[in-house]
């Protein structure tokens, strides 16, 4: 079942003509010409559709919360800027089909009544900024985006904002933040941006992925699409596979598949490697957890089971590798890309990256271990913005499961 | 391209201030407390506010680096790719060690993810990206990059 990559090889990402012709900027005709807002969001209400980025909140909900809150001015922003580690949908996205993307963020700024929308890009993605700045300048040329869309009376003025490379940015508010020129810190919530956000003004984020399948919604109705993936969570997600997989990249499925149909059947992932075996599975990059060989068979969908989808990422680690990489590795990510605006994840973060130091040289104290214990339960309990408690994730799961490697 | 003629491509909004300082970085090699303050001046901001924005991004710089920088991805596919051989190695060749600043000539580091899994292991030798690095490979770059 392919929704989003269905005519990807079809496309010419330089040329929107190709996207026209395959039935694209239609959803956005029929969503100007004959529908009306509420009926919008009605649609993508019951399409079932949750934000792609990893915190799986329902889509419609979002833009009936800003839709509703009365201001002179809102903002439509596209959260493109992906620095999980092991995660690259958004940036093949961009490269493939932006005008999906474009689309997507027109109708959404339209429906709500932004007239101004931003796509914010992680700063290291040069090559895919360049080929979304050229989708739009066609994209405008076309009468699809900029001034009197299709002819009718909305305006919506498109930006590309670069950010700088932190991992920290692809918080919402810490986004916010960034374009308003401040420090990229993640503030209190609430209110949550649909209601003040950018500038005090109500203001939607939606990750890229979420956007990409608003046409096919707005073009065979919320109903059709709700029927596709389980009814916790409908619709496709791309999924990045990587590691010891034959297949790696990435792989278009419905929501609610299992771990293990998503490594072993050949659609997708097509098993592992030279009869290599498995030791754990990451689900959502660097700040999700760890699934051992037996629980495989869990169902990856938002908002369903012990392990959360996130933003779709799927690492698959085998039997040679030494676990103690994998801590230093979490724990130096965690620790170069905290703000710093909080003790808890500053101080642990650092902490925990000091003691996989001491790990990798054989120098382990005996005091480590119960403090590594002490630092996760602060890091998770009392961090002021998620990236803390996703510090803690993968590493509570590695010394639940491998303890005893660890401390030896 | 000055800094001067930087600033006048920009209207002083608070939206600009990133590309501004992502543009006089890419110019000048980085920041410093000149630029600052006439960054800070056009956008009628205070400088702290502007050496805060400039010095939380890992891109923009507010001190200059003498040193070379060799950047080796850390994320978990390019570690499953034996990223960690390719430190090892970096290290024994150059006689440095991995997040330490103490060698007078390199530097060392871990980078984040760039979203290029599917190419990696990744490495960096200042601002050039190498993909598909093997240990086989990586004494021969480090050696015609250095």
């Amino acid at each position: 079942m392919k929704l989003i990559t269905k005519n990807w090889h079809k496309i010419d990402p330089l040329n929107i003509s190709t996207y026209i012709r395959t039935g694209g900027y239609e959803a956005l005709r029929k969503a100007i010409r004959e529908m009306s807002p509420e009926q919008v969001i009605g649609e993508v209400k019951l399409s079932g559709l949750q934000g792609r980025g990893g915190g799986g909140f329902p889509t419609g909900e979002k833009w009936e919360l800003s839709a509703k809150t009365v201001a002179d001015e809102k903002y439509f922003i596209c959260n493109l800027d992906e620095s999980e580690p092991g995660v690259y949908k958004d940036r093949l996205l961009a490269e493939n089909n932006p005008h999906q993307i474009i689309e997507g963020l027109v109708i959404g700024a339209t429906t709500v009544g932004a007239k101004k929308a931003f796509i914010y890009m992680n700063g290291h993605y040069d090559k895919q900024e360049e080929i979304l700045k050229v989708a739009l300048e066609q994209a405008e040329a076309m009468g699809f985006a900029g001034r009197g869309i299709i002819g009718s009376a909305l305006d919506v003025e498109v930006k590309i904002f670069r950010g700088a490379g932190a991992y920290v940015c692809g918080e919402e508010t810490a986004l916010i933040s960034t374009i308003e020129g401040k420090r990229g810190e993640p503030r209190l919530k609430p209110p949550y941006p649909p209601v003040s956000g950018l500038f005090g003004k109500p203001t939607v984020i939606n990750n890229a992925e979420t956007l990409a399948n608003l046409p096919y919604i707005i073009r065979h109705g919320g109903g059709k699409y709700n029927q596709i993936g389980c009814s916790v969570s409908p619709g496709t997600k791309l999924f990045v596979l990587e590691g010891a997989v034959r297949n790696r990249g990435i792989h278009e499925a419905p929501l609610g598949i299992t771990i293990y149909e998503l490594v072993f059947n050949s659609l997708y992932g097509g098993g592992l490697r030279d009869g290599k075996e498995v030791k754990f599975v990451q689900v959502g990059g660097a700040s999700g957890r760890l699934v051992p060989q037996a629980k495989l068979d869990h169902a990856l969908a938002y908002g369903a089971g012990e392990y959360p989808l996130g933003c779709g990422s799927i690492l698959v680690v085998d039997k040679s590798k030494d676990m103690k990489d994998f801590l230093f590795a979490w724990a130096d990510f965690f620790h170069r890309e905290s703000c710093g605006q909080c003790v808890p994840c500053r101080e642990g973060t650092f902490r925990l990256w000091e003691i996989a130091k001491r790990m990798r040289g054989h120098g382990l104290r005996e005091r480590d271990k119960e403090n590594v214990e002490e630092i996760l339960w602060t890091l998770k309990n009392t961090s002021f913005c998620p990236l803390g408690s996703f510090a803690a994730t993968a590493w509570s799961d590695a010394i639940k499961m491998f303890g005893k490697e660890i401390f030896k | 391209m000055s800094v001067q003629k930087i600033l006048l491509r920009h209207e002083p909004k608070p939206e600009n201030l990133l590309s501004v300082l992502e543009a006089i970085q890419k110019e000048n090699k980085n920041i410093g407390p000149e630029e600052l303050k006439r960054v800070a001046k056009y956008f009628s901001l205070p400088p702290a506010r502007i050496y805060g924005l400039a010095s939380f991004f890992d891109e923009t710089k507010t001190r200059k680096n003498g040193k070379r920088i060799i950047k080796i991805c850390s994320g978990g596919p390019c570690l499953a790719e034996k990223s960690m051989e390719l430190v090892r190695q970096v290290e024994m060749l150059l006689g440095v060690e991995v997040e330490n600043d103490g060698h007078q000539k390199y530097k060392l580091e871990f980078m984040s993810c760039r979203g290029l899994c599917d190419r990696g292991p990744v490495m960096m030798i200042d601002k050039q990206v190498f993909e598909k690095v093997t240990p086989e490979t990586v004494d021969d770059l480090i050696l015609s990059y250095i």
